[in-house]
């Protein structure tokens, strides 16, 4: 039951409290290209959450291997190697096994794998976690969270494009700013309070 | 009116229209978060500029029939060897601002201006073309991310630079991601207005 609680809210943290997007901004970039398309979304959502989950274990292993002073010089090739391992493994078995997913998402599954939000969530299970499971679990909270932030902006998205917004902040501008109250709301879900 | 390809053109594109930062909403991130005042934001530029212009420089003689899935390991793989380099040199000439970036500095490995840009060199006509457009994108973001910093920090701490310069109040909610995210949202608005009034007042 122990066990069942930390799991239950070392998710809740990583998906809410401590989001990739709200929190650190990671892979904010990633977001607005995503936003554009809800018909992608659940098989892209699918794909980080896979990638991240994934590569948090094999984080874990390759941490736990390297140990040396120069972490922060060498780790990010050692770490992007990895991330281009999964990459080809999981495009392979796509390709072999069911082909037609793989032709669904072969369009952005490079964007799901490449992006600030994956590399980042490496760094921070390597400087937040010491179990496997810690890293496991903290890895798909990490991959839930960015999706869930996508999916809060993609729902949006057609409003922040319409016409009756104002031409200044149509679209980009209006996004930022919209990510920017969700992010002040999550800040406050964290506990932080204002001084008067 | 430049054409799009023309040198003249790819400045205009790099530098205005297509500001990475203030137009396209690439590599956000950093400047969210770490561009809270000028000086961070010069250890921000050096670390982007040192990363992008080589991780752009050596993936341009990436064969194009090389098929994408590969390619796109390539360029990561060529961003973390040139970060090597980049962040032993940085962190012999500004050790301590180097460590206050944190992640952010191995993040522009992955950054969404290598990955999109790293395939202009395909659409260019000469390689020449494309070393101007990766120059003066790295301009445009670069001075994009200064003066988004210098009135963050005015806002967050009333000063620049570190130099106090009196303001009446001080919003600190400004130093925090979302206040960056408001404040970038903010000023995106405002640089596409002045392209608008700019664009229309030459038409007249």
């Amino acid at each position: 039951m122990e066990l069942m609680g930390k799991i239950m809210m070392t998710a809740f943290v990583a998906v809410f409290v401590e989001n990739t997007i709200f929190s650190r901004a990671l892979g904010t970039s990633t977001l607005v290209v995503i936003a554009r398309s809800r018909k992608n979304l659940f098989g892209f959502g699918l794909s980080v959450t896979y990638i991240t989950a994934l590569i948090s274990v094999l984080t874990y292993f390759v941490d736990t291997l390297f140990i040396s002073s120069n972490r922060y010089v060498y780790m990010p090739l050692v770490y992007v190697t990895i991330l281009g391992f999964v990459y080809i493994i999981t495009l392979l078995c796509m390709w072999k096994f069911t082909p037609k997913l793989f032709a669904r998402i072969r369009k952005y599954i490079h964007i799901s794998a490449f992006n600030c939000a994956v590399l980042g969530s490496m760094f921070l299970i390597s400087k937040y976690c010491e179990t496997l499971s810690d890293y496991f679990i903290h890895g798909l909270g990490i991959g839930l969270g960015f999706v869930f932030a996508v999916y809060l902006t993609a729902i949006v998205y057609d409003k922040i494009y319409s016409e009756k917004a104002p031409y200044a902040f149509r679209g980009y501008p209006l996004m930022l700013i919209y990510i920017g109250i969700l992010s002040m709301a999550f800040w406050g879900l964290s506990g932080h309070t204002l001084n008067y | 009116m430049a054409n799009d390809n023309s040198c003249k053109g790819i400045i205009k594109n790099a530098l205005l229209n297509k500001n990475p930062i203030l137009v396209s909403g690439m590599v956000i991130a950093p400047v969210v978060v770490m561009a809270n005042n000028f000086w961070d934001a010069v250890t921000l530029i050096a670390a982007f500029s040192l990363i992008t212009f080589f991780t752009l420089l050596i993936s341009s003689f990436v064969p194009k029939n090389i098929v994408y899935t590969i390619r796109i390991i390539l360029y990561t793989l060529i961003g973390a060897l040139v970060y090597v380099p980049s962040v032993i040199m940085l962190k012999y000439l500004m050790p301590d601002e180097v460590e206050t970036l944190g992640i952010f500095f191995p993040l522009f490995i992955t950054s969404s201006f290598i990955i999109s840009r790293s395939e202009s060199i395909f659409f260019m006509e000469t390689k020449g073309k494309m070393l101007l457009d990766i120059i003066f994108c790295i301009i445009g973001y670069d001075a994009a991310v200064l003066l988004f910093a210098a009135v963050r920090e005015i806002l967050a701490f009333g000063t620049i630079g570190g130099t106090i310069i009196g303001m009446p109040v001080q919003l600190s909610a400004f130093q925090n991601p979302f206040g960056g995210f408001i404040l970038l949202g903010l000023m995106a608005a405002l640089f596409r207005s002045i392209l608008l009034f700019v664009k229309r007042l030459r038409q007249k």
